[in-house]
């Protein structure tokens, strides 16, 4: 296969810029006023959040819903389906994981029944329900039809997530960043981490899907090479 | 500071060993 320059780059870019992330976050930023060392959780845990909910899965649901209007019905798109619900479910269980790290020491609880953290963790529950869908059948067609079907199911989550901050008297936090006149509320260093943040981990979430996506299609094709030999042994025994 | 490098490992951690299962799975594949 011949890469083209930008996916050569894509790997290596990635890992620079998560570094970046890395160092600027636990090093170079400073603390927060008010919540001190912990404000350095803001560089990992609303990126992650971000690719778990409006990338990975946004690709996963649009990839869906190509897939179930006939036009555009393929098998790429019940594959990049596949493989951005996957990894959106690895992104989503480490939302959970990082919110809640940051939760204990700022809320004095690990978990609380809060809209915001409910709402996510339903989100999680519906992606590894989808995940076993699609090993609950084996007609490549009708797994694809099911799944996509339940992907626009559950994307129905996703604004009652993003909206639960408004909806709700939520003890996570409202929009951060930015104030309801969309002023500023994070500057300096601290906003260009964050934003470098967001960045690297969408970059990331692309690395991974299209590394997941190639092991889908070696798997593919190894599946229809171990059949092509037993239809020939197949017919070998018929001849004797 | 110990909450905070607990994030950390487990951000960058879980992803690391995310995509270390998918090389692998790409390497079963392969054979």
């Amino acid at each position: 296969m011949i890469k083209t320059l930008s996916q050569r780059l894509l790997g290596p870019v990635t890992l620079v810029l998560l570094a970046l992330t890395f160092w600027l976050g636990l090093w170079v930023t400073p603390p927060d006023k008010v919540q001190g060392n912990l404000a350095r959780l803001l560089y990992v845990h609303p990126a992650i959040a971000w690719v778990a909910l409006y990338v990975s899965f946004g690709t996963a649901a649009i990839a869906s819903a190509l897939y179930l209007w006939k036009r555009t019905r393929s098998v790429v798109m019940d594959r990049v389906a596949h493989c951005a619900m996957e990894v959106s479910t690895v992104f989503i269980i480490l939302t959970l994981i990082t919110g809640s790290i940051w939760g204990r020491p700022t809320w004095g609880v690990w978990w609380a029944w809060d809209a915001r953290l409910t709402s996510t963790a339903i989100l999680g529950l519906f992606e590894l329900a989808y995940l076993a869908l699609r090993r609950a059948n084996d007609d490549p067609e009708l797994r694809a039809r099911r799944s996509a079907v339940f992907a626009i199911i559950a994307a129905v989550n996703v604004p009652i997530i993003h909206f639960s901050v408004d909806w709700w008297n939520t003890l996570h936090q409202g929009a951060t960043v930015f104030t309801e006149n969309g002023n500023l509320l994070v500057h300096g260093i601290m906003l260009w981490t964050l934003f470098l943040s967001l960045f690297a981990f969408t970059l990331l979430f692309f690395w991974l899907l299209r590394a997941r996506y190639r092991v889908e299609v070696l798997r593919a094709q190894r599946y229809d090479v171990a059949l092509d030999e037993a239809l020939a042994q197949r017919r070998r025994e018929g001849v004797h | 500071m110990g909450y905070v490098a607990a994030g950390y490992a487990f951000a960058f951690g879980g992803l690391g060993l995310y995509a270390l299962s998918i090389w692998w799975r790409g390497r079963r594949a392969r054979r």
